[in-house]
């Protein structure tokens, strides 16, 4: 079963994504912020990070360059929530491999096909900045 | 410049040209003044020498006459018999008759000496004693004259000897001697000597008179001189001058004129000049002004690289007074190495070029300043090609750095903030369309809470809607009359119907009676909701959120208290502050944007009140806002 862990400081969010997600039969962890979210992973790493990006103590963008730097050799693939369409504000990640974004509000149907993709290894190496 | 100093000035420009040696002049003064003494002087040298000369020609007088008379009589009485010159005894002898007969005041002596060179007749002036004598044994130098030294004393004779036969026997010689004359003053010829002096003497006064007369218009033109170094006043000199001087004056005066003329001008061109150099001035100190004044930081960078100009702002700007670093590099006195490469220029190309750059830059500690650099090249007016060198403009942006960094994280949140609450209810409506729709416990909790984000949404946008218009200053308390119980107890029951979810126990606790209040209620209810919402969202569970008032003399106090979280003391700091949320994962469970409490105290000091905070983590928060009736009152009668 392919692990999921979703980092996003609002609980409803973490609530309906468990649950749809898990429907789709993927094995779902949340947490409320990027630190526990870095705690995760470096026990054990998941199959793909949904991360939001405002959070308290560490925000997403913090999460993925902590990721980038600690854990070069990844192979998860990390979904970036955000709020903001203008490049300037994804320029960041310019320099990080396998990272999408994706637009809020976010369609849990539209994030499951791109989910069912990417495991289907039809867009492994896809990368949207 | 004063005027007697452009005066001295037009004067030395005069003396310069005509050659007149200011130096020199005190000096031809005292030659002028001492002319006569000289001349007494001068006269007296000419008078001792005169009268030197006549004595010295007396004195050769007599030595030519002594000699000529001395070779005569001793040729003459070489030519006695011997006998005859030897006196007897009842006679006396021819020598005695020849010194009696002598007129000549300078005749000393007569001897008759033998050959041996003994005396045997002699006749001397008294106290003189013939000298002894060696004549020479030559006969042709028997007859001849020379000078002999008196065997005693200082004088000198002048001898004249001639050999004495007596028939063809050579007996001896006569010898005559004369005083050799000597140089001596003769004040018995005094009366005469003043004679000759006198007219000498008489001619100097004369002729000092003469030269005085001939003198007196240089003296003059001397003295005008003098007083044009006081007045300035070059006037042609007036006199009656010799004919000789005449011509010299002539020119003179059309020399003078022609000089006046130029003076005139020159003082004209000087004035002209002292005007234009007054108005430079004064542009020169207006620009300077300007520059110095300018909000921004100029340096004016010279070809050579090296600051020509720099105003008083660089010091504000770069940390070092501007007077510093004129005429120095950039590298010698910046070490900012994000700085020295705007203010140093490499090839030709790159520094006819406008640039513009901004850089952030850290004085010290505290103070970290945006400044952006303008570079602009000064082109030489007459060629484009060329330039003088580079303006630098130096604008501190902290502010609009610090605004855009502001506006930029402002919408960031706004748009965080609106689309957070969209997002969960887009999920949630998704998930109702599928799968979820299914189970009726889902369902309810779907609607609840999109109802509730939509409730947050909504107080989202109200809140943005003021807050908006209160920055823009668009804000003016619409204030009206208003019951506070009646408005209080409104806004309580609005909040609290159907937000028993928690199980929270509701507390309203006003007086009946309480004064007319003058504020704005739609912007008054804003502050008191968004107190209450937090109440209610932070309370605990089956906790109790309260609303009291109370009045006394000068003020009204609204409490909004729980029993639920608390705020750490280090976030009670930040609590009123924009966008500000604690990082309590307690609080971040609920949904909220950080805008309310700022707003309820802005609007809170709209009504020159204050919003306070007492709280403690973990047993709830208390906001008081405070209220003076006073402000009130005189709001209160400035409406009626």
């Amino acid at each position: 079963m392919k692990k999921i862990l979703i980092a996003d400081d609002e609980p409803h969010v973490l609530r309906v994504l468990k649950m749809s997600l898990e429907k789709e039969g993927y094995e779902v962890d949340t947490c409320p912020n990027g630190v526990e979210a870095l705690a995760r992973i470096e026990r054990q790493a998941p199959d793909i990070l949904i991360t939001d990006i405002q959070m308290p103590l560490m925000t997403g963008e913090e999460l993925c360059r902590h990721i980038e730097e600690y854990i070069p050799q990844r192979n998860f693939l990390i979904f970036v929530l955000t709020s903001r369409t203008e490049i300037e504000h994804r320029e960041w990640s310019r320099k990080i491999q396998n990272l999408l974004f994706l637009e809020k509000p976010v369609s849990i149907r539209n994030l499951v096909e791109k989910l069912d993709d990417y495991f289907a290894g039809a867009s492994a190496s896809r990368r949207v900045v | 410049m004063k005027a007697g100093n452009r005066q001295i000035v037009a004067l030395d420009n005069i003396r310069a040209a005509i050659g007149f040696d200011y130096k020199n002049q005190n000096y031809t003064m005292k030659t002028n003044q001492s002319f006569g003494l000289i001349m007494i002087v001068a006269t007296l040298v000419v008078m001792a020498v005169t009268v030197y000369l006549l004595f010295d020609y007396q004195r050769a007088d007599r030595e030519s006459l002594a000699r000529a008379q001395g070779l005569d009589l001793v040729r003459l009485l070489g030519g006695m018999p011997w006998r005859e010159l030897m006196p007897d005894h009842d006679r006396r002898g021819l020598l005695e008759v020849l010194k009696r007969g002598q007129i000549n005041p300078d005749f000393a002596y007569a001897a008759v000496i033998d050959t041996a060179g003994a005396i045997q007749s002699e006749a001397t002036r008294s106290g003189v004693i013939v000298p002894p004598v060696s004549i020479p044994e030559m006969p042709a130098h028997w007859l001849g004259q020379q000078i002999v030294d008196a065997s005693s004393g200082g004088n000198r004779f002048i001898e004249s000897h001639a050999p004495v036969f007596a028939g063809d026997e050579h007996r001896g010689f006569v010898r005559l001697g004369y005083f050799e004359p000597q140089f001596k003053l003769n004040f018995n010829q005094m009366p005469f000597l003043a004679t000759l002096m006198l007219p000498i003497f008489l001619l100097v006064p004369l002729f000092y008179f003469l030269l005085r007369q001939e003198i007196k218009p240089l003296k003059q033109i001397s003295e005008r001189f003098d007083n044009l170094a006081d007045k300035a006043g070059l006037r042609q000199v007036e006199l009656q001058p010799s004919r000789a001087l005449s011509d010299f004056m002539q020119q003179f005066n059309s020399y003078i004129e022609a000089t006046q003329t130029r003076i005139e001008s020159l003082n004209q061109e000087h004035e002209d000049l002292q005007m234009s150099s007054k108005l430079l001035t004064y542009k020169n100190n207006r620009i300077d002004t300007i520059l110095q004044n300018f909000p921004d930081a100029i340096v004016v960078i010279d070809e050579a690289g090296e600051v020509s100009y720099a105003n008083g702002k660089v010091g504000r700007l770069l940390g070092i007074e501007h007077q510093e670093i004129i005429g120095k590099k950039p590298r010698e006195w910046c070490q900012d190495p994000e700085i020295v490469p705007l203010l140093t220029f490499g090839d030709v190309k790159s520094s006819m070029q406008t640039n513009q750059d901004t850089i952030r830059i850290r004085l010290d500690d505290h103070d970290e300043k945006s400044l952006q650099f303008s570079v602009y090249p000064l082109f030489v007016p007459s060629d484009e090609s060329r330039i003088l060198g580079r303006l630098v403009v130096v604008r501190d942006v902290s502010e609009t750095h610090l605004m855009r960094q502001r506006q930029t994280e402002f919408i960031s949140h706004i748009s965080h903030e609106l689309k957070t609450p969209l997002n969960v209810m887009a999920m949630y409506s998704e998930s109702l369309l599928t799968e979820g729709a299914d189970d009726a416990e889902y369902r309810i909790e779907a609607v609840n809470v999109i109802h509730d984000e939509v409730e947050r949404l909504s107080t989202l946008i109200n809140n943005l809607l003021a807050i908006n218009q209160y920055e823009l200053g668009g804000v003016v308390a619409q204030r009206k009359h208003v019951r506070m119980h009646e408005f209080l107890e409104d806004t309580f029951d609005n909040v609290t119907q159907g937000r028993g979810a928690k199980g929270l126990e509701f507390d309203l606790d006003i007086p009946r009676e309480m004064s007319m209040v003058y504020i704005d209620k739609d912007l008054f209810r804003i502050a008191l909701n968004n107190l209450l919402t937090n109440a209610i969202k932070y309370g605990k569970p089956g906790g109790k959120v309260k609303m009291s008032a109370q009045e006394d003399e000068s003020s009204i106090e609204v409490i909004v208290s729980d029993d639920g979280l608390g705020i750490a003391e280090e976030d009670q700091k930040q609590i009123f502050n924009k966008f500000f949320r604690s990082a309590d994962d307690n609080v971040r469970q609920q949904a909220g944007h950080g805008l309310g409490l700022s707003l309820a105290r802005q609007i809170v000091q709209m009504h020159h009140g204050d919003l306070s905070l007492s709280s403690e983590l973990g047993k709830g928060s208390r906001f008081t806002i405070k209220l003076e009736k006073v402000s009130t009152q005189i709001m209160d009668a400035a409406a009626s």
